[in-house]
């Protein structure tokens, strides 16, 4: 339902072609793959895969310019584009190059460094993670203490970077690194593109609360990284990445897995084995989060019309950020006190795509309680929450 | 936060706005409140003038033909000044009620001069359901008799006619009828209200000529869910008009003033909560514009939004107006104060037409299309 922009016929006809691309696309693997995602991140082997399929059929970034591989797809096609996705059971690529590190690249990249990088990231051959924060540098990213010092045609960097996802998979990160000591902490920053095989990294993974392994702290040893590698002016890092925030966050679209979780409730609401069917207040708390749910679709379709009208929605996705991260919590809570003691078996063997024997939990319940314990950290990466509410202060309210 | 609107929306939404702002002025409203004016005649000539009471009335009866986006821009703006003429009351039944009924030819007219003021009645105070009255109206050689009772009419006091509805002892069906409240049989108490309206409780033994029968049997039911729908969208409206002014108001008082040497707008936990005052505001606007433009375009999911929108401006508009005087202080417990005059007429507009649960337990029986 779309009540302040109807969508014309003609885009019922691009959703069956997504649609019916879908259908003959995904394997049962794949399908699996998307149905046991607990995090942001699916399998990795099945969600590069399913990368490289996109990539062959000239899918592989839809946001892209058309010059760097993209579709031209309108917003409203990119949109049915993610929603059918969902909706396949997709699996979720790791896509820090593609959403976070292209733009980039294209807005300050050299000529030389977007014709070396773009193809592999589009591709999906080279895997990106991104080194900004550090154990001593979380919200406050500015005062990052990880040095690359100059010398002669290289930096070299010394330090470490923590919550670094999927980098023990990753050949490529994408790193704020201090240049200059001696100026405002977010003057002194640079950004630098660093090979993971260059000696003198280690990535040290460490398992979530929900057991499985996405987190990782790397560590700088001496690294050595060609002048060539960084983007931007010296000291203008603080910049390249602030770029990305403001565009970043008004492009996203909680409401499709929103709606997806949505799904979910009402199907535990049928099932008489569901503890919620003893619960009298349980249908109207689903109901309201299902009309929170309507109140933050029409606001991300609020600030897609203000994107197609050109205008930078800037502290507009703080406000879809908070909204949107919440409201999947308050989605997973739902469905945990639904589960009840069916979502408490851990199985992780389960939660591979090749797996297809027994299940501990019932089939609808083994992501369950890993969702909701994954759904925690939804509020603290990319901006915290309270970030988030400083940033709506600052820049709506004029606090 | 940016939202679209049509230029023809943008320029009403303009004038109306520097009109109320010049001419409906906080502290003479009220004295005229305290005087025990709850309407203003001139102001309802105003609205009439600059056409907002023509606004929903379809262009063959003269009328501008305009929707419920239209109206919202207004009901949000009575929200935002406060405004204690039954605007939103009159503009919901216009458009509902008497704009399909069978007297609309002669009655429209007269509702966009500003001769006739016509206000919803269906409540009962001994009645269950809001659906199904206990007053009758029944036809007899003399006319149609209409008995019973209405309560807690808003701005009652301030109409020329109230359409009741009443069950048809013929029919069995519902109806719809135009009463003026000065007519013989008809006996109003007034009543001064917290949201600086004059309420009303009426009772009726009343005989009417068959002019005054607005709608009968089924199209009186689907009159009564148009009325239902578009009166929470409208009441939806003006409460985000309130919400948003009482976060306006608390936003510019804590940047003045000040306590333990800086302004109250510099603690950090004072200003996330109006950082979530201004989210929940937000979001709660686009949902009601959805609802309108639902609305509008006849969308098989218009109902559920109504009921939608209804449930989401209830529950943050309570929750801003709660948060706004908590913010402010003392100062926001007096009567001379604005900010509280927003929270009172919120709370008005919670249980008027519909409570937040009764449109959360429609919400729910309407399956999505």
């Amino acid at each position: 339902m779309n009540a302040s922009n109807p969508i014309p016929t003609d885009y019922d006809t691009f959703r069956a072609s997504i649609r019916a691309f879908l259908k003959d696309a995904m394997t049962p693997e794949l399908i699996r793959a998307g149905e046991r995602t607990t995090s942001v991140f699916s399998d990795f082997e099945a969600g590069r895969q399913w990368q490289s399929i996109l990539h062959a059929k000239g899918w592989g970034a839809p946001e892209w310019p058309i010059e760097h591989g993209g579709t031209g797809w309108d917003i409203q096609q990119r949109y049915i584009f993610l929603e059918e996705c969902k909706l396949a059971n997709a699996p979720n690529p790791v896509m820090m190059g593609i959403q976070m590190l292209g733009p980039m690249l294209m807005h300050f990249g050299t000529e030389a460094q977007k014709a070396q990088f773009l193809p592999g990231i589009i591709s999906g051959n080279d895997v990106w993670c991104q080194g900004y924060s550090e154990p001593g540098s979380g919200s406050d990213l500015a005062s990052l203490k990880t040095t690359a010092e100059r010398d002669g045609d290289e930096y070299v960097v010394n330090g470490t970077k923590i919550w670094t996802s999927m980098a023990h998979h990753s050949n490529w990160i994408f790193c704020l690194v201090r240049t200059d000591k001696s100026v405002k902490q977010q003057a002194g920053i640079s950004f630098l593109l660093i090979d993971m095989a260059t000696p003198g990294i280690t990535v040290a993974p460490f398992p979530s609360l929900d057991g499985e392994v996405e987190q990782c702290q790397v560590f700088f040893e001496n690294v050595r990284v060609p002048v060539a590698n960084l983007l931007g002016e010296e000291n203008q890092g603080w910049t390249v990445a602030k770029y990305l925030l403001e565009f970043e966050r008004g492009g996203q679209h909680f409401t499709i897995e929103l709606k997806k979780q949505l799904g979910k409730l009402q199907r535990v609401m049928a099932n008489p084995n569901s503890r919620a069917i003893d619960d009298p207040t349980y249908a109207y708390r689903v109901a309201e989060t299902e009309i929170d749910v309507m109140a933050l679709e029409q606001t991300e379709l609020r600030i897609k019309g203000s994107l197609s009208a050109g205008d930078n929605p800037g502290a507009l996705s703080s406000l879809v950020k908070v909204s949107g991260t919440e409201l999947g919590q308050r989605c997973a809570e739902l469905l945990i006190e639904a589960a009840g003691q069916s979502a408490i078996p851990w199985q992780s063997e389960a939660l591979a795509p090749g797996y297809t024997g027994d299940t501990a939990a019932p089939a609808e319940c083994v992501t369950t309680m890993a969702e909701y314990i994954n759904s925690r950290a939804t509020t603290i990466y990319g901006g915290t929450a309270e970030i988030q509410r400083g940033i709506i202060a600052k820049h709506v309210l004029g606090l | 936060m940016a939202a679209h609107m049509t230029e023809d929306q943008t320029l009403l939404k303009d004038a109306a706005e520097r009109y109320l702002r010049d001419s409906y002025d906080f502290n003479q409203r009220r004295e005229r409140i305290a005087g025990g004016v709850y309407s203003d005649p001139s102001q309802w000539q105003a609205f009439a003038e600059m056409g907002w009471l023509a606004l929903p009335i379809a262009e063959e009866f003269g009328g501008l033909g305009l929707g419920a986006r239209e109206m919202a821009i207004l009901a949000e703006l009575c929200g935002q000044f406060l405004v204690t003429e039954p605007l939103i009351d009159a503009l919901a039944a216009t458009h509902a009620i008497i704009g399909v009924s069978q007297q609309r030819e002669s009655l429209l007219p007269r509702v966009a001069e500003g001769e006739v003021i016509p206000v919803a009645a269906i409540d009962e105070a001994e009645t269950a359901s809001r659906l199904t009255p206990a007053a009758t109206l029944t036809q007899t050689d003399a006319g149609w008799h209409l008995l019973g009772a209405k309560h807690w009419i808003s701005a009652g006091a301030s109409a020329t006619h109230l359409a009741v509805l009443a069950q048809s002892t013929d029919t069995e069906g519902l109806a719809w009828v135009l009463v003026p409240t000065a007519a013989d049989g008809v006996e109003c108490d007034g009543f001064p209200t917290h949201d600086g309206r004059g309420g009303m409780n009426c009772r009726f033994d009343v005989v009417l000529e068959a002019d005054h029968i607005l709608l009968l049997g089924q199209p009186a039911s689907d009159a009564l869910e148009a009325y239902r729908a578009l009166a929470m969208t409208l009441s939806s409206a003006e409460t985000l008009g309130a919400t948003k002014a009482a976060l306006d108001t608390t936003v510019d008082y804590t940047k003045q003033r000040v306590q333990f040497g800086q302004p109250l707008a510099s603690f950090q936990a004072l200003q996330h909560r109006m950082s979530n005052m201004l989210i929940q505001t937000e979001l709660t606007r686009s949902l009601i514009y959805a609802a309108c433009n639902a609305s509008d375009s006849g969308h098989d999911d218009a109902a559920r939004f109504a009921r939608a929108a209804k449930v989401k401006a209830t529950t943050v508009g309570r929750n801003v107006s709660q948060e706004a005087i908590q913010l402010h202080g003392g100062i926001a417990t007096t009567d001379e104060y604005i900010v509280g005059h927003f929270f009172k007429r919120i709370t008005a507009l919670e249980s008027w037409v519909c409570s937040k649960g009764e449109a959360l337990k429609e919400f729910m029986a309407l399956s999505p299309p």
